[in-house]
C-alpha cells in the first residue's frame, strides 16, 4: 500500500508538488490514512481550534463544537448546523442584469440575465467567495453535500463519533421559520 | 444437465447478483486468485485485441470521422452481453452496445431468426436503445465449436444518416420521423457479408453513401478482427479460461469501483443543478412548432449508501423539446457509464462499475425519458442535454475526493460541445456533408492542484483529437486561417479551466456551402452551473461568420486577414472584414440562412473547461504567465484575479504589494455589496411570484419540471414558501 509524506500532500494542496511526484500519486494505490493526514494539515491552517470532522470544501469545514456539528469557514466564521444548507447563513451577491454581469463577462461573453443569474456566496467573516451558482431565477440553491457523517465514521472509518445526529436535511425546516 | 438459453442465463445472472451482490454470483475470483499472472496478461491481450479492431476498422472506413478522428469503438462481450473490454475511441457507447446485445436476446432473436457465426446485427433506433441515427451500433455473435461464447460489437458515427437536414448533428429534427434512416434491431447480413438490400437502403437514404458503407465495412472488419484474434487467445489459454476470466474481469471491475467509492468518497447525498439553453425563436427552423426558445433542467442527485452503492435520480428533469435533443434512458445510462469510467472505474473499463448503481427511471415525458408521453420525440443529437448533464458528475466526484483528501483525483466541470458541420459541393465537385472534429479537443477541467490543459481533452471520448487541418481541407471546401488557443475561454478561478481554441475558416472552391453550427451540448444564452468552490463559469459559446466579404481583395492587396476571435467587445471579424452580412455574435445553434460562398469567413470557437476555487486565490505569478502567453487579459487579471501588473521589458511583472492591497479591498467590497441570504430570499420570492425578468423558455422549463416531478415541485414551492397551487406560466 502506498504511503505519502505529509509534506508532499501539503505541496499537492498548494499546487507546487512536481508533476512526476503528482503522477506517482495518481498512479499508485491510495494511502489508507490520507483522510487523517489531510485533516491534520487543514486543522493546522484554520483559525479555530474546533476539531474538523469533514472538509466540505477547501474553505468550509464541518467541525465539532460544544456537542454540536456546525459548518465553519477557515477564518472561523460559523454557518450553523451542517444539516441546513450553509448558504442560508452566507452573504449573497446576485448578478442578474447586464451591468453587474459585465463586471465578469464582457461583450459576446455575457450570458442573458433573463435566462440565468450568477449568485456569489460570500463569507461574512473574511470575504472569501465560497461558491458561485449560475442558475435561472426560481432555482433553490444547491445543497451540494449532506454527509451521512455517523455512517462515515462508524462504518467506513471504524471510529464512531460521539453525539450521533440524525442524517436528515433540515433546510426546509429552517426556511419554514422565516 | 439442460443447456440454458441465453435469455435464461441472463435471468440466472440477475438472480445470482441479487442474492450474492456479486456479478454472475462470483463471490470468489477463482482464475485471478489461482493464476494472477495469466489473468492479468490475458486482460491486456483482450484489450489489445479490441484496439487492433479499432485500428483496422478506422482505416477500412473511408469517412474522415472514423479515419481521421477515430470516432468509433469496438468491444468484446460475454455471451450474455456484458462488456468485458473495449477499444480506445468513443467510450461513451460501451454501455449502449452491451444493452443492445441484451435486447437482441431479450426479444427472442435466439429462437428466431437465431444466432449463427457470420451474422451481422445492427441498431441505430433510439426507440430500441440507440442514441441517435448517425451512431450505427453493430454486433456479431462469436462461436467456438458451435457454441456461442462471446459477442464482438462496434459503433461508428457516420457522416450522414439521411435525417431531414444534412449531416449527423440533427438538432433541427422536429420529430423521430425526421431523424433519418432507421435500422431497428435488424439482422443486416450473414456469412460476414451485408445483405444487398442493406446497401441499397444506405445508397438511397443517406447523402454520403460511400462514406456510410465505408463505415459499415470498417465496423465489420473490426468485428472480424476480434473474432479471429479471440480464437488465437482461446487456443492458447483454453476456452474454459476465457469463459471464466471474461466474467471475472467484469466482476473485478465492479469491485474496484465499489472499493474506490468506499475508500475515496463519503456517504451522503449530493446535489448539482444544471441548465442548458436551446434558443431557436426567430431562426431558420423546419416546422412552426419549432419557433420557440427552450431551456433544459438537468438535475443530478446522487446518494452514496453505507454499502458504497450509488443511487442516482434525475427528479425535476424538464419536458421534451420539439428538436432532436431527447434521449432514451438506455443511451443516457451509457453516457453515465462513460463519465463514471473516467472518474472511478477506469482500471478495467467494462460493464462492471455501473452495476453498483441504482438509477431511478427519469420522469416520464422528460428529455431523459421521452417516449412514455411523447413517442414522436426526435433524437437527432440526443447527446446534447445528456453530455451537459454528465459534466456534473466530474464536479460531484471532485467534491467527494476533496473531502477524503485525494486532491490529485479532483476535477471541475467539462467544457461544452458546439459542432461545425458543412454540406455542399466540395473542390472536387463532389457533394459532401459531415462533421469536423474541432469539438473533440476542448480545454480540460481544472484539477485540485493545477489548471486544466488547453485543447487536450474531450468529455465524450478519451480520443481527444481534432484531426489534422490539412485533412479537413482535403474533404471540405474550406481553408484554415487560424487555429488558436482562445484567451479567457476557460472558467476563472484559483485553478482555471483549460482553454479552448478558435478555428477560423475561409470558404473556398465551392458553388455554395451550408455551415451548421450545431448543438451537441453547447450553451449560448447561459453559462454552466460550475462555480466550484467560488470560481466563475466559462463563457457562453458564440460563433461568428461573414458572408459576401472583401477577403479576396484583402488577399490581393496583401492586407491582414482574420486569424482569431479577437476582443469580446470588438470582434476581429467586424473590425477587419467588410461584408454584406456580418454576424459577429451569433447565438448558437443555427444553420446559415443562406449558402456561404468563396471567401466567406467562419469563426468557430471551441469551449474551454471549468475552473475551481476563488479567483483571488490564484497565484499572481500564474496570472502573469497567462498574460505573457496571451491566455488572459489585463482586465481579467486586475478585475477578477485582483492582480496588479506592469510590463516593463516585454514581460508582465506582478506588483506584490499592490496585489495584496487590491485583493484585501476586493474582499471588503464583496462583504459590503452582498446581503444576508435571508434578506435576498425575501425579495427574490416576490420576484419569482411576479415571474420578473424570466424568459418564457425559463418559465416553460420550470412548468414542465414541476408537472413531471411532483416531489421536486413540492420542494421548490416549500423552499420559496410559494402556495401549494403555484405554477409557472407556460
Amino acid at each position: 500500500m502506498a504511503e505519502f509524506h505529509k509534506a508532499d500532500i501539503e505541496k499537492l494542496i498548494d499546487g507546487v508538488l512536481p508533476w512526476r511526484a503528482t503522477q506517482d500519486m495518481l498512479k499508485s494505490s491510495k494511502d489508507p490514512d490520507r483522510f487523517d493526514k489531510y485533516v491534520e494539515i487543514l486543522q493546522a491552517r484554520v483559525a479555530f481550534a474546533d476539531p474538523i470532522l469533514l472538509p466540505l470544501t477547501p474553505m468550509l469545514f464541518i467541525v465539532a463544537t460544544g456537542g454540536e456539528r456546525v459548518v465553519k469557514c477557515q477564518c472561523g466564521h460559523s454557518f450553523g448546523d451542517y444539516r441546513v444548507n450553509w448558504k442560508l447563513s452566507a452573504l449573497i451577491h446576485v448578478r442578474d442584469d447586464e451591468a453587474s454581469l459585465s463586471e465578469i463577462y464582457k461583450g459576446r461573453e455575457m450570458p442573458d440575465p433573463s435566462w440565468i443569474q450568477v449568485r456569489e456566496y460570500i463569507c461574512g467573516g473574511c470575504g472569501a467567495q465560497l461558491e458561485v451558482e449560475a442558475v435561472p431565477r426560481g432555482c433553490p440553491p444547491d445543497f451540494e453535500f449532506l454527509p451521512d457523517l455517523d455512517t462515515f465514521y462508524r462504518e467506513w472509518l471504524g471510529r464512531p463519533l460521539p453525539d450521533e445526529k440524525e442524517y436528515r436535511d433540515r433546510t426546509l425546516e429552517e426556511i419554514a421559520t422565516w | 444437465m439442460a443447456v440454458l438459453s441465453l435469455k435464461e442465463r441472463i435471468r440466472a445472472n440477475d438472480e445470482a447478483f441479487r442474492k450474492t451482490g456479486s456479478l454472475f454470483g462470483l463471490t470468489t475470483l477463482t482464475r485471478k486468485e489461482s493464476d494472477p499472472g495469466t489473468y492479468e496478461a490475458v486482460w491486456h491481450i483482450l484489450s489489445n485485441l479490441c484496439n487492433a479492431a479499432w485500428a483496422t476498422g478506422c482505416k477500412v472506413s473511408s469517412s474522415p470521422i472514423a479515419a481521421e478522428g477515430g470516432d468509433a469503438l469496438w468491444g468484446l462481450h460475454t455471451a450474455t452481453g456484458e462488456a468485458i473490454c473495449i477499444s480506445r475511441g468513443i467510450s461513451a457507447h460501451a454501455g449502449l452496445l452491451s444493452d443492445m446485445i441484451k435486447n437482441f436476446i431479450a426479444i427472442g432473436y435466439e429462437e428466431y431468426p437465431g444466432f449463427k457465426q457470420g451474422d451481422i446485427f445492427e441498431n441505430n433506433d433510439p426507440h430500441y436503445g440507440g442514441i441517435h441515427s448517425p451512431d450505427f451500433d453493430m454486433c456479431m455473435p462469436l462461436f467456438y465449436n458451435d457454441e456461442l461464447i462471446a459477442w464482438a460489437s462496434c459503433v461508428s458515427h457516420v457522416a450522414d444518416a439521411g435525417s431531414v437536414t444534412p449531416g449527423s448533428i440533427g438538432f433541427l429534427n422536429p420529430d423521430c420521423y425526421s431523424d433519418g434512416i432507421a435500422i431497428s434491431m435488424e439482422r443486416v447480413g450473414e456469412q460476414d457479408r451485408f445483405y444487398p438490400w442493406y446497401e441499397m437502403r444506405i445508397r438511397s437514404r443517406t447523402r454520403t453513401p460511400d462514406f456510410v458503407m465505408g463505415d459499415a465495412r470498417g465496423r465489420l472488419a473490426g468485428c472480424i478482427t476480434i473474432r479471429e484474434r479471440l480464437v488465437e487467445v482461446i487456443e492458447k489459454y483454453g476456452l474454459e479460461f476465457f469463459l471464466d476470466a471474461g466474467k471475472e474481469y467484469v466482476e473485478d471491475s465492479r469491485r474496484y469501483a465499489v472499493g474506490r467509492v468506499r475508500t475515496q468518497t463519503v456517504p451522503g447525498r449530493i446535489r448539482k443543478s444544471q441548465f442548458k439553453d436551446l434558443a431557436m425563436k426567430g431562426k431558420r427552423v423546419l416546422l412552426a412548432k419549432q419557433d420557440i426558445d427552450c431551456m433544459f433542467n438537468l438535475p443530478m442527485e446522487l446518494t452514496i449508501n453505507a454499502d458504497a452503492s450509488v443511487d442516482l435520480s434525475l427528479r425535476g428533469a424538464s419536458g421534451t423539446v420539439p428538436f432532436g435533443e431527447n434521449i432514451s434512458p438506455t443511451a443516457l445510462k451509457s453516457g453515465l457509464m462513460m463519465g463514471y469510467s473516467h472518474i472511478i472505474g477506469f482500471d478495467m473499463f467494462n460493464s462492471g462499475p455501473i452495476s453498483a448503481w441504482n438509477i431511478e427511471m427519469p420522469p416520464d415525458g422528460s428529455w431523459a425519458n421521452p417516449y412514455p408521453l411523447d413517442f414522436q420525440a426526435a433524437s437527432g443529437v440526443a447527446w446534447a442535454p445528456a453530455v451537459t448533464w454528465v459534466s456534473s458528475l466530474y464536479e460531484v466526484f471532485g467534491r467527494l475526493f476533496q473531502m477524503r483528501g485525494f486532491v490529485e483525483e479532483m476535477a471541475a466541470g467539462a467544457g461544452t460541445i458546439m459542432t461545425a458541420e458543412f454540406s455542399g459541393i466540395n473542390q472536387t465537385g463532389m457533394y459532401l456533408t459531415g462533421l469536423t472534429l474541432e469539438q473533440a479537443s476542448q480545454g480540460s477541467p481544472a484539477r485540485g492542484y493545477s489548471d486544466g490543459e488547453n485543447s487536450a481533452w474531450c468529455i465524450y471520448t478519451p480520443e481527444a483529437d481534432f484531426g489534422n487541418a490539412e485533412i479537413s481541407e482535403l474533404y471540405y471546401p474550406i481553408l484554415f486561417l487560424g487555429r488558436n488557443v482562445a484567451p479567457n475561454s476557460g472558467g476563472f478561478g484559483q485553478f482555471r479551466g483549460g482553454l479552448g481554441h478558435t478555428a477560423v475558416w475561409m470558404v473556398y472552391n465551392t458553388p455554395g456551402l451550408e455551415y451548421q453550427c450545431g448543438d451537441a451540448g453547447m450553451r449560448s444564452k447561459t453559462v454552466a452551473n460550475h462555480g466550484m468552490f467560488g470560481a466563475y463559469p466559462a463563457v457562453p459559446d458564440r460563433p461568428a461568420y461573414a458572408h459576401g466579404t472583401n477577403v479576396r481583395e484583402l488577399i490581393d492587396a496583401q492586407k491582414p486577414l482574420i486569424h482569431e476571435r479577437g476582443d469580446p467587445e470588438s470582434p476581429a471579424i467586424a473590425s477587419k472584414i467588410q461584408a454584406s452580412i456580418v454576424e459577429d455574435n451569433a447565438v448558437a445553434p443555427f444553420v446559415t440562412p443562406h449558402a456561404l460562398v468563396d471567401y466567406d469567413i467562419i469563426v468557430h470557437p471551441i469551449a474551454g473547461a471549468e475552473a475551481m476555487g476563488d479567483p483571488i486565490l490564484r497565484k499572481p505569478a500564474a496570472v502573469a504567465n497567462d498574460l505573457d502567453e496571451g491566455w488572459t487579459t489585463e482586465r481579467v487579471a486586475r478585475d477578477i484575479h485582483g492582480v496588479v501588473t506592469s510590463k516593463p521589458n516585454g514581460h508582465f511583472v506582478v506588483d506584490e504589494a499592490a496585489t495584496a492591497k487590491r485583493r484585501a479591498e476586493m474582499r471588503e467590497a464583496r462583504k459590503q455589496r452582498a446581503v444576508p441570504f435571508k434578506e435576498w430570499w425575501a425579495e427574490e420570492r416576490k420576484r419569482i411570484q411576479a415571474q420578473e425578468n424570466m424568459d418564457p423558455a425559463v418559465l416553460r422549463m420550470w412548468h414542465s419540471s414541476m408537472e413531471l416531478s411532483p416531489k421536486y415541485a413540492a420542494e421548490l414551492r416549500a423552499f420559496w414558501q410559494l402556495p401549494d397551487d403555484f405554477v409557472f406560466a407556460c
